[in-house]
């Protein structure tokens, strides 16, 4: 279980109570268990050991059964099971979140031990002070369900790093019993909320909020599910007073400024530009260090304004300082874009093309991160340049791609130094992703040399094709059960 | 008393064998008089602090060894005399201490040639004769004055490789070493290693990770140094400018259309503004060196010697030319290349004995980024280590002489929300690209400033301002407080 550090301050009152279950709860509450499998990031037609995950879930109406992502991300089997863990039915992915940390799910073929359940119903939002029920079940099939109370609410980062959304926290003392991961959270008996995780030392939860769940389940009912909205800034605080005057912020504005407007983001198509000052959304103000109001929940981080509280699609009013004088921009919400580097490879399998023992990757964050506790200074600086100002990179390109190593064999002799160059060219065609890439390597070389273009020494390097394809068909005899595994493209 | 020792991967060191003197069969009594002529050199250092610039820096020192080699002209190690406020030179068997001073120093090739005030206690003794390059397995003494007692020290070694290999004094330099098999020990640095009453080295440094392994620094080297400098300058070594890459692989040498006989490498990279900027380029096929015929791996055969084709010009001096023939194109063309030191790549060697540069104003203190100010900070930021590795590669100094970098914000109330911009590298200020320290000390310091100071930093989230007026009152309060002598040392 993940431990979440949170500054200690002086709780006003604080209830740790252990009551009997309530007959509604306990008939919602069943066992999920996954088996997760993720590719290799440095060999990717090679998956990991299995790694085995029980938790919880809430069962919702129509037989759907909530629980976090976490859970799910690169499930490769998944079965729900009844509390007593006497009985169980596969299950598969309805709909999954990675960045908000929700996955609904539904029994494949017979519902089984779900029809003699009870359905729970999703709590209205609830507020600081507000009283929560957090269901474990013990291995007897027992549940045990400690109360606490929500504390405040802030937006965390719960399972992939920098998505921030709306959660509680909770003041509990709570005994963490075996195969407790992801809990139910119940308020006067209806679902309220997802435990994502537990610090006994300061004995507060994190609990995704019901605000985000039932935004989530909305999306999802008609069977496609869209995602959060983004407005698609990078932004920094303006507390600095030299900055400020700089700006020609009054006094009594806060407001953050815009160091970047991503091309294809709702914010950019509504005209918002670098440099701009953003004060409010929504008539909200937002102050300089980027909270705004909530008049349930007090201060809320900004972002919470379009990813928690509006729809993609929704017309927000947002409001700018350009040059000291206000401007209004009407803001049309859109999921967030791809971006050139992935920052997270959930429930996909990565692509890559093996040829003639040279190894192509697309560079996603998680490729990176492979290098360790300290990828950030450790990985190769070429590829660090790419997530630092991926806005240099864009051009030409949809992701980039990595001659990531260089397999000894006959075609590659001399080149078995090469790894981690960014490949700009094959054949003359530039390379705007790995399908194209491999679409270039299909084709009949001039003088039946393969040229490939990377940015680093010697820039460029040749395969001799006949040599290419013997060696290829080398490695399927031999162990490599897979050369490529790419995707289209439109 | 510290005796020197190299820090890094390798350990600076003199070690003493006088095995070959003292066969009895040869000479018993010769000994003695290659003995006196080792020196111990006691040496007080200061070193600047690159944290502190302004400040006078750290006292220190330590025991090293050398030897005589001519009318008053001792050798020993850079590293031994290195940031030097006083050396003192001992004989052997006496306790008087001699003043001495560098007359040369080559931190490139750690190598240092010492003078002493009054020669005529040492007139007596016998200059150290030198030698060629030892044989493999031969076995050779190394002479100095290392940790452990203040008396004279032999340890006796066998030479186990001749190699290419840095030296980890400037960090940046590799040169020819012998490596023997006997612990070298730190004060033994600078000492002479001797085979058969003739110098083979100058013992210099060790493996801190590896037990009985020591490095001499061969006579090729030594000899280039003493000949380097005998116009009176030392001019460091010379470098073509050219990375290449081997030719290896069949469907490599068919593109560049060479035939499968193992020869030519590929030139993949020319250092602008170097030597071969201009004469060679990027795909060209280098074929020979001063007619030593270039393999594929671009390594050279002289007189049965295999050798990188970059020990040609290891051993040339500045003015020297290199003759080249490479293929361009198919074409088989012909060049002549002058050889100068290349100055701009000092910027990855460590400095010694130089004053480090910096500029203050209101708080915000800039340096140049070199080897030392990286070491000293151990920057993270991505931008910063960019330019520092492509500064000779891709060129980055044509453009920026100095990588200027913001490495202290000083507090006061002025300055309070600006921590957040240290270890960045500053590119613009007021809209004018930042290219030398000197340029954005003359800009902080102009005259009719504009309203804000704006200092904009490579991949900065946004610019760092501050209203001129405020800048400029606040640039003496803050020196006052934080206790900064010196608003600036531009050279």
């Amino acid at each position: 279980m993940k431990l979440h550090f949170l500054p200690a301050f002086a709780l006003t009152f604080l209830t740790v109570l252990s009551i009997p279950l309530s007959a509604a709860i306990e008939d919602s509450v069943l066992r999920v268990n996954s088996t997760l499998q993720s590719y290799s990031p440095s060999q990717p037609w090679e998956k990991t050991s299995p790694q085995k995950l029980r938790g919880l879930g809430a069962l919702l109406s129509g037989n759907r059964v909530l629980t976090t992502a976490q859970m799910v991300a690169d499930q490769i089997y998944l079965e729900l099971e009844s509390a007593d863990s006497t009985q169980s039915v596969p299950a598969k992915v309805i709909a999954v979140d990675y960045d908000a940390n929700l996955a609904l799910l539904a029994p494949i073929g017979e519902s089984g031990f779900l029809s003699k359940m009870v359905p729970a119903e999703v709590s209205p939002p609830s507020k600081p002070g507000d009283s929560v029920d957090i269901v474990q079940l013990e291995d007897n099939g027992s549940s045990q369900t400690t109360s606490g109370s929500i504390r405040s609410l802030e937006l965390l980062s719960t399972f992939v790093s920098g998505r921030y959304f709306l959660c509680y926290e909770v003041k509990a003392s709570m005994q963490t019993e075996g195969n407790s991961f992801t809990l139910p959270a119940y308020r006067d008996g209806k679902f309220c909320g997802l435990l994502t995780s537990y610090s006994s030392k300061d004995q507060i939860c994190d609990i995704l909020s019901s605000d985000i769940i039932s935004a989530f389940l909305k999306d999802a009912e008609d069977g496609e599910y869209q995602g959060f909205p983004s407005m698609g800034v990078g932004f920094t605080t303006t507390e600095d007073p030299n900055f400020r005057k700089w700006l020609q912020i009054p006094a009594d504005q806060g407001g953050l400024y815009i160091n970047r407007v991503l091309p294809t983001s709702s914010a950019n198509a509504a005209g918002m530009t670098k440099g701009d000052v953003l004060l409010s959304i929504g008539g909200h103000p937002i102050d300089r260090k980027g909270y705004f109001q909530h008049p349930d929940y007090g201060p809320l981080y900004w972002t919470h304004l379009v990813k928690g509280s509006r729809k993609v699609g929704e017309n927000v009013e947002v409001e700018v300082l350009r040059e000291g004088k206000i401007k209004n921009l009407d803001l049309l919400l859109r999921k967030s874009g791809e971006r050139l580097l992935a920052s997270h490879l959930y429930g996909q399998a990565p692509p890559f093309l093996i040829k003639g023992g040279l190894v192509f990757q697309e560079l996603s964050l998680p490729y990176l991160k492979a290098f360790g506790k300290d990828w950030a200074t450790r990985a190769p600086m070429n590829l660090l340049e790419i997530l630092s100002n991926p806005e240099d990179f864009e051009e030409g390109r949809r992701r980039v791609v990595v001659l990531t190593r260089v397999i000894p064999t006959q075609a590659t002799i001399g080149y078995e130094r090469m790894s981690n160059q960014v490949v700009e060219s094959v054949n003359g065609q530039p390379v705007r992703g790995l399908p194209e890439l491999e679409k270039a390597l299909a084709q009949t070389p001039e003088n039946g040399l393969h040229k490939i273009e990377t940015d680093d020494i010697p820039y460029q390097i040749y395969l001799d094709q006949i040599l290419t394809e013997s060696v290829d068909q080398q490695f399927k005899t031999s162990g490599l059960p897979l050369l490529s595994r790419s995707y289209s493209v439109e | 008393m510290r005796f020197f020792l190299l820090p890094a991967l390798l350990v600076i060191l003199i070690l003493p064998s006088l095995g070959q003197f003292l066969d009895p069969a040869a000479a018993p009594a010769a000994p003695v008089t290659v003995y006196d002529s080792v020196v111990r050199i006691e040496v007080s250092t200061q070193t600047l602090d690159y944290r502190t610039p302004w400040n006078s820096g750290r006292f220190s020192g330590g025991i090293g060894t050398g030897f005589l080699i001519g009318q008053n002209r001792f050798l020993t190690n850079a590293h031994v005399v290195s940031d030097a406020r006083r050396v003192l030179i001992t004989k052997r068997g006496s306790s008087q201490k001699h003043p001495a001073r560098v007359i040369h120093i080559a931190h490139d090739c750690d190598l240092a040639l010492l003078e002493v005030e009054q020669f005529a206690p040492f007139s007596q003794l016998p200059h150290l004769e030198f030698g060629g390059m030892p044989k493999l397995e031969s076995e050779v003494s190394a002479i100095g004055y290392p940790v452990g007692g203040d008396r004279l020290s032999v340890t006796r070694g066998v030479v186990s490789r001749i190699d290419f290999r840095p030296y980890s004094h400037s960090r940046a330099d590799s040169h020819l070493v012998i490596q023997i098999d006997a612990a070298i020990n730190p004060g033994n640095s600078g000492g002479p290693v001797v085979q058969d009453g003739k110098v083979m080295g100058v013992a210099f440094q060790g493996l801190t990770q590896a037990d009985n392994t020591g490095y001499i620094i061969p006579m090729p080297v030594v000899s280039r140094f003493l000949k380097d400098v005998e116009d009176g300058e030392y001019d460091h070594y010379v470098d073509i400018g050219v990375s290449t890459f081997p030719l290896f692989n069949p469907a490599m040498r068919k593109a560049y259309q060479l035939e499968a006989d193992g020869k030519g490498v590929l030139v993949t990279r020319v250092v602008p503004e170097s030597q071969c900027d201009g004469v060679l380029e990027r795909g060209d096929i280098l074929l020979s060196i001063d007619g030593h015929g270039i393999d594929s791996a671009g390594n050279i055969n002289v007189s049965g010697e295999f050798l990188d084709m970059n020990e040609v010009v290891e051993r040339k001096f500045a003015g020297d030319e290199v003759a080249f023939t490479f293929l361009r194109t198919g074409k088989k063309k012909d060049a002549k290349v002058t050889l100068k030191a290349f100055e701009a790549s000092r910027i990855y060697a460590m400095k010694y004995g130089v004053t480090p540069r910096f500029s203050v104003y209101s708080g915000l203190v800039f340096q140049p980024l070199d080897f030392n100010l990286f070491a000293t900070y151990k920057f993270k930021n991505r931008n910063l280590r960019k330019l520092y590795e492509e500064y000779i590669a891709e060129g980055v100094f044509e453009k920026r002489k100095d990588i200027v970098v913001l490495t202290r914000v000083e507090s006061d109330q002025l300055t309070s929300h600006m921590s957040g911009f240290t270890g960045m590298v500053v590119e613009k200020v007021n809209d004018v690209e930042i290219v030398s320290l000197k340029q954005l000390h003359d800009i902080l310091h102009q005259k009719n400033a504009p309203e804000f100071l704006k200092i904009e930093f490579d991949g900065g989230s946004r610019p760092l301002v501050i209203p001129s007026v405020d800048a400029a009152k606040a640039h003496p309060r803050i020196m006052a407080q934080v206790g900064i002598s010196r608003e600036a040392q531009l050279d």
